[in-house]
């Protein structure tokens, strides 16, 4: 899902670096003191694990193929912050070891993967959970993977619009191509993948849970 | 037929030859000057049917060449100068890579060996435990730290 490097000019990725900055040190600053000893176990396992599903490829329909975000799962047991700095530490070492995604496309990512994904998962789950619990994890897995993903479509269909020369492809076309996908398989497993795991942990008592 | 009236189709038929000359293609076939560039997803397979763009030093703001990779990921094409060229392979989802190749002067030593052939399996299972084992380090140090403020 997340942009590789060479697809968004400094145009955008710039302006996103000056964005995801400051949020990385708040939420830093806010999750991850001394406090906050007790549930780094736990926290790092479930990046750990983030890492893992990334890297599984999901196929659908159309010959093409998609993964899995795996870091609702930190925003609903924890906030929308330790997701953002757990997800930026997972595509940071994807970039720097791996060779996919990108250093200087990490604002874009983390601001649509780690902070607006995540976010949308944690609103939607806050709304919801005085219905059902489950319902709710499920439902803010679903809605956190979309907003992720017309993020990153967004930010392509900008390029475009700015400068072909890095994104040949039109928005209308990165939209379909990228929320169909999404819509109909990736938010579906992500949901059941997220329920599955925050039911598990909601019964283990987590230090630092919210 | 008289040979004076001859001389005017003559000439009406060698003037219609020049446009028909015009319309002529003929086919060049060489195996040594061209340039291939293999687009693959991380697992290995290849980037089929993805719209792809070559970008020559001359110019890098317009494309050379414009067009998508074959059913296997792979774009071809052939530079008509030295330099570094780019190319750029990007599908729909915005998966893709920006490769460059470095063209040399007529004349000039060949080009390097090609890139290396694509991770195998063991290094595709070799990215999840690298993964996992660098973030448990990080976290780790972290815990460590932490419990070390706190006494």
């Amino acid at each position: 899902m997340h942009v590789p490097d060479g697809f968004l000019s400094p145009a955008i990725t710039l302006p996103a670096w000056g964005a995801a900055a400051p949020l990385w040190y708040w939420s830093v600053r806010r999750n991850f003191g001394a406090s906050a000893t007790e549930a780094l176990p736990v926290v790092g396992s479930l990046t750990a694990l983030a890492f893992v599903v990334q890297g599984l490829v999901v196929p659908v329909p159309g010959g093409t193929s998609a993964h899995l975000a795996g870091v609702a799962i930190l925003s609903i047991l924890y906030n929308p912050g330790v997701a953002f700095v757990c997800e930026s530490l997972v595509l940071l070492l994807q970039a720097l070891f791996f060779g996919a995604g990108g250093f200087t496309v990490l604002g874009v990512n983390a601001l649509a993967m780690g902070f607006l994904g995540p976010g949308a998962a944690w609103l939607a789950y806050r709304a919801l959970r005085g219905i059902s619990e489950r319902g709710a994890a499920f439902a803010g897995a679903y809605v956190g993977m979309q907003v992720a993903t017309l993020a990153v479509a967004l930010a392509l269909g900008l390029q475009h619009r700015l400068s072909p020369a890095y994104m040949p492809v039109p928005f209308e076309v990165t939209a379909v191509a990228m929320m169909a996908p999404s819509l109909t398989v990736l938010g579906i497993v992500e949901g059941f993948y997220t329920l599955a795991t925050v039911s598990l942990l909601r019964r283990a008592r987590l230090l630092g849970a919210g | 037929m008289q040979p004076r009236n001859l001389l005017p189709l003559a000439v009406a038929v060698a003037w219609l030859a020049f446009p028909a000359a015009a319309h002529e293609a003929t086919a060049e076939v060489t195996r040594d000057r061209s340039v291939a560039v293999r687009a693959r997803t991380h697992d290995g397979d290849g980037l089929g049917n993805a719209v792809a763009e070559v970008f020559s030093p001359a110019d890098p703001a317009t494309p050379f060449w414009k067009g998508r990779t074959d059913r296997n990921g792979w774009v071809a094409f052939v530079p008509d100068a030295p330099g570094r060229w780019r190319v750029q392979v990007v599908d729909p989802t915005g998966h893709g890579v920006v490769a460059t190749v470095d063209v040399p002067a007529p004349g000039a030593a060949g080009p390097g060996p090609a890139s290396p052939p694509p991770a195998s399996t063991g290094a595709s299972l070799a990215r999840p435990v690298v993964g996992v084992t660098l973030v448990a380090a990080i976290f780790g140090l972290l815990h460590a730290w932490g419990r070390r403020s706190r006494r």
